[in-house]
């Protein structure tokens, strides 16, 4: 696997033993796509397909459909539920394979699916939500057979609004292997260790608390596969993430729950969590009944009182203050980089460039779109700043003060696609954070309700111990490194469009993005 | 009708800034600001600028090099090349030029026509601003003048603006204002490419500031031997990255005053607001210049005495307000209903000197916000000179008052005493006030006084140390103490240190010195280097009579002494037969190896060490426990950060003991090992520990034990503010002091019965001959135990002083015999580490009481009936 951690760094050259000690034998996992069907026998699917009594059970409709919607089992005299998320709607019309118009007794009708009307959001639309769990279910871009209107949401603003505009060939062409889309974490040249992670994005911090062990491990197993990294959130480092630890993230929080010297000696990069974009200035909130008796060990807690991290760290009350805290980190660990994550206030990019001066190797801005159920809904999107505006303001701003080669700019919060991706990387940002998408890839279906203990239907943001026997870690950690795959496969599309061999030569290219509502460009396909 | 001259000064202002064109904002943007380093220091001596270097250069981490400034009030008039009349009545202006052909036209315009010349003088400078290298930028060229306002200027400005009611001094202030104020804006404000401004103005006072680190002023200004009564300095952090003209640096002044701060507003706009509506803009766009603008207003339009504007500055609040008298919360409450918006919002700490109106008496004061958000030491050092200081760290103080004693043998290097100020409170106001005025004989005197203008209760020894002769150290042992040392020593430790406790009532300060001699003579036989070591260590640790003596000058020579024996170690570097003791500094550092047979203890002498990063003396600590060290002296420290830090889980087999100023963090992160901290500890100890145990032998500061998950810990003194904040898990922890507020805020940590974490506060301290005493109460903040889900607090409160308002989802329970059992052991283990009898502690006024008549324990009001975590299910 290219830049494995070995090949980086003398690392042993730079711990003393005792860092080094804490480390056990590391877990590869493949970089395969391999089918993973979804959890449900009924996934929801964009168009029901409906039977109705003049079926003759010919099996006409079994045999002339490709996707394999219909089945006849043997033996059986009914046919049984369809498959319908693999059907790819009235675009199939066009073929000669047209089910609803092939059938001799025009028993079947087609419809869209009402489950639609009340499934996702604004932001999450529900094509976004099925294009998504396609992506998980096959590790490709859905084919546009099936009509997903995926790469935007329908929130009228802020990502929604723009487009690239694409040339109308390649200045070059370029083959797929020729694309680079890995970036690197580490531009101080302070002698800690290069990380270059292969795609421009890793997996956000949610903490052992907010969503089951399974979940954490599926999103580490995933960003082993594609040598980048997940996050811990905060809540405590599990035993069963020891195998992935070069993957791990581990998060300092306000309430430092779980944050022990030796969760810091474990991992290449430790993010100081100042403030989450969805509720800035409000800490961390996790409420008593997803505090379980294997939570409250974890956090070393009392069983079922909600627990609330504050806001700010008690000890951090100025930049002097955070580069004592990064010193100490960098003490703690030698080989560790640090991530400062803080939202979108108005001056962002002074927050930014006063964290580099602290001595921070990642300054990763979270803005106001992201945030799952367990963000009050007063708070996501009305207090921190729009995401593309922080990322443009926090770039230009690093550019002018001639630190930006310097530090590496991650965005997150509300970014749910590759195009999600792309955008934030020409807006500035050298590589983003994601989180719900990968909640979603796991069968997240946006019901909001991820701040009850028992609320989840997924099985995903729940402690409950048997809520979360739902999902499997093979499965969970197939589906990630399919949406993955996929994504990876859509930026490469991005990229040989605007003939670029590397993602980071589309960082700060603004240029190359129109908003539907301010500029007079015209969109193109 | 009347207005009344508070009106008539505002209008004055209004006119002003209409003839400026100043307009009203639509809004206000300051410049970000970090924190700071500050450090402030009176004497009744005049002392030199350099002794700022010291403290200044030991807080560079907290600054960034790109904004350093120092002021000084109270000068020698020759020093100046004046009489004592013209400083005396004369105003010092300094002028900073950024643009230098701007001088002649400045002067011609700002200086000449309005003001009488008596002197003026370009500060002498270095040829090359290059060969300083804490200099970031070229530093502004500086014009001094000594002007009075010329008296028929002063007249028609007194009639212009209906001034009669004003003495002809503060007319004359309000003049010399309202002239910065328009130098300021032609030259400074309203220019994008700055040409000067001014830096101060006012009597016997001086600003002056650099890109760059404080201590490089006084190199570059050639200013190192300037004397001066009150000096102040700062280390700025501006975030932006680049700087080149120290406009924006601090102090600020204001006529007579200089302020510098640490910190920065959460209400800038609000705070702006309040002052347009009084005419008084920004015009270098900081938070610190509104803050002496505001103070300013306060002070000289408004006549509030000093404590009405520390009100205004940081208001008292919640229970403390209640406690005060009935007179004064009317007073307070007009005061809160009239000013909040001037009142800084966030986390600030002013540090201010000032002439006061006889022009030479001088003051230096430190005031703290209300939820006291940022660090501060205060420090009071008696004598025949005495000296007094307030700083960020402690370890600033210390390093002041080093370098001032090197200079002056009538200064100790150490304070007679060192506290905090609680701030907004009923107890000291959050603020401490030095005041330096002639006493008899025309000599200085000073005074520290709170808020509400009790005075610092001080130890009362008197008998003082010749610092130059007395501590010879020699080894000599030629008299009957030496040998006294000598035959105690073949009993033990406790014999030698009984023998010295004993005798120190009669004892003078040289048999104190020659004790020691004996002590050290003896450890020229290194197989008892160990006890003499442990000896002088109860001596610097321990609390007992002194006679008349005071105790600093006891401590001076024990940690004399301690130094001597340390530096007698064998070295690291050296190849001889292997001692108990490996001693390495910072030039054999690299010679740093695997402990040989026999060697058990490595003595770390932190000079010249780096507080942190690589190089830094707990890295090498680091280093020497992987390679087999386990136990650890660590001395000389002078703000050494992150001590015992870093050694990873399962420690349990390594001890370290830190002397003199360790650094913030110390502690943090621990899992098993054992840290001594012998004397007065920093900031943030303690954080996420998880397991090992940590002792103070004095007081420890700001957000003692965050997020602590286990360990036994132990205090001498008191924790500052918000001790144990989110603590979970089962650290149990004597205080025997007490601490300011927010005592276990959010506390998680189980059930005490059930392996969870405790807090017992002891509220005694000791009086002068060495007895445990109660103090007035054990807890006076308004916060205690509050939203804590789990684990409880035992206060030892026999008189009940202690009301359920402090608490806030907190309850009190009746201490069954079950919790004294709980508490017991660690008690015990208190009296065994810093003689704190259990008896003492459950005796009240002479009467042995039952430990549920001494203690009140205080834990969630509401128990979660299944408390009791359950085990692990993967």
């Amino acid at each position: 696997m290219e830049g494995s951690l070995a090949k980086e760094s003398a690392r042993k050259d730079i711990l003393p033993g005792n860092t080094t000690k804490t480390l056990v034998p590391q877990v590869e996992v493949a970089r395969v796509v391999k089918p993973a069907p979804p959890r449900y026998r009924n996934e929801i699917a964009k168009y029901i397909i409906r039977r109705s009594s003049d079926c003759t059970l010919c099996g006409k409709c079994a045999e002339i459909c490709p996707h394999g919607v219909h089945v006849l089992k043997p033996g059986y005299k009914l046919f049984s539920a369809p498959h319908l998320n693999v059907c790819v709607g009235p675009s199939c019309a066009q073929t000669d394979h047209y089910c609803i118009d092939l059938c001799p007794n025009k028993a079947l009708q087609m419809v869209e699916n009402p489950m639609l009307k009340a499934m996702g959001d604004y932001r999450w639309t529900p094509d976004m939500l099925m294009a998504t769990w396609r992506m998980a279910e096959t590790g490709e871009p859905p084919s546009p057979e099936y009509g997903y209107d995926y790469q935007t949401g329908a929130s009228g603003g802020g990502l929604d609004r723009l487009r690239f505009k694409f040339p109308e060939k390649p200045p070059v062409e370029l083959s797929d292997d020729e694309i680079d889309t890995s970036i690197v974490l580490n531009r101080r040249d302070d002698g800690r260790p290069q990380v270059k992670i292969d795609v421009p994005w890793y997996g956000g911090g949610m903490s052992f608390g907010s969503v089951s062990n399974v979940i954490q491990l599926s999103k580490a197993r995933a960003a082993a596969a594609f040598n980048t990294f997940t996050c811990t959130g905060e809540g405590g480092y599990m035993e069963r993430m020891k195998p992935y630890d070069d993957h791990v993230i581990t998060q300092i929080a306000t309430g430092l729950f779980g944050v022990r010297e030796e969760t810091i000696q474990r991992v290449r990069i430790v993010e100081f969590k100042y403030a989450q974009g969805a509720k800035p200035g409000l800490g961390g909130h996790l409420l008593a009944d997803k505090v379980t008796p294997a939570v409250a060990k974890m956090r070393e807690t009392v069983l079922g009182i909600s627990l609330f991290s504050p806001f700010p760290f008690h000890s951090v009350y100025s930049i002097e203050d955070h580069q004592k805290h990064i010193d100490w980190i960098k003490h703690i660990n030698r080989r560790t980089l640090i991530s400062t994550k803080v939202s979108t206030p108005n001056d962002v990019d002074m927050v930014a460039v006063g964290s580099y001066s602290a001595g921070t190797h990642i300054v990763h801005l979270d803005g106001g779109y992201g945030g799952t159920g367990a963000a009050p809904d007063i708070a996501k999107k009305n207090i921190a700043m729009p995401i593309e505006y922080g990322i443009v303001k926090v770039h230009r701003f690093l550019t002018d003060e001639g630190i930006r080669d310097k530090v590496t700019l991650i965005a997150s919060g509300g970014l749910r696609t590759a195009h999600d991706i792309a955008k934030a990387i020409a807006l500035g940002a050298d590589g983003v954070v994601v989180g719900t998408s990968e909640l979603v890839a796991l069968g997240c279906i946006r019901c909001s309700r991820c701040e009850s203990g028992r609320g989840c239907p997924r099985g995903i943001a729940t402690t409950d111990a048997e809520l979360a026997r739902d999902v499997d870690v093979e499965w969970g950690t197939q589906r990630i490194i399919n949406l993955y795959s996929a994504w990876r496969k859509e930026l490469v599309g991005i990229l040989k469009r605007f003939g670029m061999r590397s993602i980071s030569e589309l960082r700060g290219r603004a240029d190359l993005l129109m908003h539907l509502d301010y500029t007079n460009d015209v969109e193109t396909r | 009708m009347d207005i009344g001259i508070i009106e008539r000064l505002l209008r004055s202002r209004q006119r002003l800034t209409e003839d400026l064109g100043i307009s009203y904002p639509a809004s206000y943007k300051g410049e970000e600001e970090g924190g700071c380093g500050v450090v402030g220091f009176c004497a009744t001596e005049p002392v030199a600028a350099r002794h700022i270097h010291e403290p200044s250069r030991q807080m560079h981490n907290r600054g960034n090099g790109k904004g350093g400034g120092i002021a000084a009030v109270g000068f020698i008039p020759e020093e100046l090349g004046v009489t004592r009349e013209v400083l005396d009545t004369f105003s010092m202006v300094h002028v900073a030029f950024l643009n230098n052909g701007v001088r002649k036209e400045l002067e011609e315009k700002y200086i000449t026509p309005c003001f009488d010349v008596e002197a003026s003088s370009q500060l002498d400078t270095v040829d090359d601003w290059t060969d300083i290298p804490s200099l970031e930028a070229k530093p502004p060229d500086v014009m001094r003048y000594f002007v009075r306002v010329k008296p028929h200027v002063l007249d028609s400005f007194i009639a212009k603006n209906g001034f009669g009611q004003l003495s002809r001094e503060d007319a004359e202030g309000e003049f010399l204002s309202q002239q910065s104020v328009r130098l300021n804006q032609e030259y400074y404000a309203s220019l994008g490419d700055k040409k000067a401004f001014v830096m101060s103005y006012g009597r016997n006072i001086m600003i002056l500031k650099v890109v760059g680190y404080a201590e490089a002023i006084t190199d570059y200004y050639k200013i190192d031997d300037l004397k001066a009564h009150v000096w102040i300095a700062h280390q700025r952090f501006p975030t932006k990255g680049r700087v080149w003209h120290p406009g924006g640096a601090h102090p600020f002044g204001a006529i007579d005053t200089a302020l510098v701060h640490n910190g920065d507003f959460a209400n800038y706009s609000s705070v702006c607001e309040y002052l347009a509506q009084r005419h008084i803009y920004p015009q270098f766009l900081t938070d610190t210049e509104v803050s002496i603008q505001i103070f300013d207003l306060l002070s000289r339009t408004y006549k509030y005495p000093l404590e009405y504007i520390i009100e205004a500055l940081a208001p008292t609040t919640e229970l403390d307000f209640d406690r005060l008298p009935k007179e004064k919360q009317a007073v307070y409450r007009a005061i809160q209903a009239t000013h909040i918006h001037a009142s800084p919002d966030g986390p600030w700490f002013f540090i201010i000197a000032r002439t006061l109106e006889a022009s030479d008496r001088f003051q230096l004061m430190g005031i703290t916000d209300t939820s006291m958000l940022r660090p501060q030491v205060f420090a009071f050092a008696d004598g025949e000179v005495q000296v007094g200081l307030i700083c960020s760290e402690k370890q600033a103080i210390d390093a002041a008052l080093h370098s001032m004693s090197k200079d002056d043998s009538r200064i100790c290097p150490i304070a007679d005493r060192y506290w905090n100020a609680r701030g907004g409170s009923s107890t000291d106001g959050g603020s401490f006030i030095f005041t330096l005025e002639k006493g008899e004989g025309g000599r200085y005197r000073m005074s520290c006084t709170d808020k509400f203008g009790s005075p610092v209760k001080l130890p009362s020894g008197t008998e003082v140390a010749d610092l130059n002769g007395t501590i010879t150290l020699s080894g000599g042992n030629g008299d009957g103490i030496a040998s006294g040392v000598r035959e105690h020593f073949d009993s033990g430790v406790a014999a030698v240190f009984h023998f010295f406790t004993e005798n120190m009532p009669r004892w003078s300060l040289a048999d104190v010195s020659r004790a020691c001699e004996g002590l050290i003579a003896v450890a020229e036989d290194s197989r008892q280097f160990a006890g003499a070591i442990e000896v002088l260590t109860l001596l610097n640790d321990r609390r007992y009579d002194g006679g008349t003596k005071k105790r600093k000058h006891i401590l001076h020579i024990v940690r004399t002494a301690l130094r001597e024996l340390f530096s007698r170690l064998p070295s690291i570097a050296e190849d001889i037969p292997a001692s108990e003791f490996r001693l390495v500094n910072y030039g054999s550092r690299n010679l740093l190896r695997e402990p040989h047979a026999g060697e058990t203890t490595l003595v770390i002498d932190t000079l010249g060490f780096p507080p942190e990063g690589m190089d830094c003396n707990s890295a090498l600590l680091v280093d020497a426990y992987v390679k087999g060290w386990r136990k650890f002296i660590v001395y000389n420290c002078a703000g050494q950060r992150f001590t015992g830090c870093g050694l990873g889980p399962q420690t349990w087999d390594v001890a370290i003991d830190v002397y003199d100023s360790d650094g913030d963090y110390l502690g943090s992160g621990i899992d098993g090992l054992t840290i001594t901290v012998h004397g007065n500890a920093q900031d943030q100890l303690g954080q996420i520990i998880k397991d090992g145990k940590l002792v103070i032998h004095g007081d420890t500061g700001q957000t003692f034990l965050y997020g602590a998950k286990g360990g036994s810990i132990f205090v001498l003194g008191n924790a500052a503010g918000r001790p144990l904040i989110n603590s979970v898990g089962r650290p149990r922890v004597v205080i025997n002091g007490t601490c300011l507020d927010f005592l276990a805020e959010s506390f998680m940590a189980g059930d005490p019965f059930a392996g969870g974490g405790f807090v017992i506060l002891n509220g005694v301290t000791f009086d002068d001959r060495g007895n445990v005493v109660d103090l007035k109460e054990p807890y006076p903040g308004g916060n205690l135990f509050s939203l804590a889900s789990g684990g409880a607090i035992y206060v030892r409160d026999p008189h009940r002083y202690l009301v359920r308002q402090q608490l806030n989802g907190g309850d009190f329970f009746r201490m069954t015999d079950k919790d004294w059992e709980t508490i017991l052991p660690y008690l015990q283990e208190n009296e065994r580490l810093f003689g704190i009898k259990v008896d003492d502690l459950l005796t009240v006024d002479g009467k042995q009481r039952r430990p549920r008549e001494v203690y009140r324990k205080v834990a969630p009001a509401k128990l979660s009936a299944t408390a009791e975590i359950e085990s692990d299910e993967w």
